[in-house]
């Protein structure tokens, strides 16, 4: 028992740790411009989930190139997804009266 | 006992588990795609929105939500307990393992309907008469039919990762596991997982993004 869980505490326990940085950082007076610093102990959980709870490192290199792979075009779906709406010009309409 | 029949198109039955562990990982990589979808969504919505979504973020369920999000992590803690004991030829103990991760998840989908039937009562639903009114309703709407469309999908995920669990279960009880041969235990908690790490994207996104003010 104690074999198998005393590996395993440790990331539930940085998971419970994080989780309690995350909920802290949301009560901060960041403001809209740093309202993503509440991903950043988010993204650290998803990390510890998958090398400590899905072992990602234990695998071989097929299962490693599917895991960057998901990385990569998740990034690549974000970035593109949100380029065109993130860098757009939106001009007012012109109202034309007529007498 | 517990040998998995080998197929004919592998060399052996470690070939046969590497594969479908593989397998699995390529399945997970699309779902990443299947969520990420979603997650654009909230992304180009919000920058559109940004003070709806705030708004809207507010009348979410906090404690819920992080109820949860303790719930699922454990969860997750505990299914891997079990893989361990497997792996260790321990199938007793990875059954108790089992019984725990589904309660949990049980209590998980239990107070996510609580959260949800709240959410109605509180006139929460995009449409007529939805609670939020004024400039910042068109994002707050927007807000919330993001949240509903990716709790539901999340909670389906959930009740198909419950039943393989259940499935687990019942082959363990019949000796189908052993410390040779568990793949269909790792590749079930490999799924069970996942779905934890989309729940530690989710929350902030729904419960935190916007909630300071």
């Amino acid at each position: 028992m104690r074999q198998v869980v005393r590996p395993l505490l440790p990331v539930w326990l940085g998971l419970l740790a994080l989780f309690a940085v995350e909920l802290g950082t949301a009560f901060l007076p960041l403001g809209h411009a740093f309202a993503g610093l509440i991903l950043l102990p988010a993204a650290a959980m998803v990390g510890l989930v998958g090398f400590g709870f899905m072992r990602l490192g234990r695998y071989g290199a097929i299962a490693r190139c599917f895991a960057l792979a998901a990385v990569f075009w998740l990034l690549v779906l974000l970035g593109l997804g949100s380029m065109d709406p993130f860098t757009r010009t939106e001009y007012p309409v012109r109202v034309t009266t007529y007498p | 006992m517990s040998e998995a029949h080998v197929h004919f198109q592998y060399d052996s039955a470690a070939h046969q588990e590497a594969t479908a562990l593989d397998g699995m990982w390529l399945f997970l990589a699309t779902e990443v795609l299947f969520f990420g979808a979603l997650f654009l969504t909230w992304l180009v919505s919000r920058h559109f929105h940004p003070q709806g979504f705030a708004e809207a973020a507010r009348h979410t369920e906090l404690l819920i939500g992080s109820i949860n999000t303790a719930v699922l992590v454990t969860s997750s803690f505990v299914f891997s307990c079990g893989l361990g004991f497997i792996e260790r030829g321990d199938a007793r103990s990875m059954i108790r393992a089992c019984f725990v991760t589904a309660l949990l998840g049980l209590a998980f989908i239990t107070l996510k309907g609580v959260e949800w039937t709240k959410d109605f009562s509180d006139h929460l639903v995009p449409g007529p008469g939805f609670a939020i009114a004024g400039a910042d309703s068109g994002g707050a709407q927007i807000f919330f039919c993001f949240y509903f469309v990716a709790t539901v999908l999340h909670a389906v995920h959930m009740l198909v990762g419950l039943g393989l669990i259940a499935w687990l279960v019942q082959r363990a009880r019949r000796g189908a596991f052993s410390a040779a041969s568990h793949a269909p235990v790792e590749v079930v908690g490999l799924y069970w997982s996942f779905v934890d790490v989309v729940w530690l994207v989710l929350y902030p996104l729904i419960y935190l993004v916007g909630r300071p003010g």
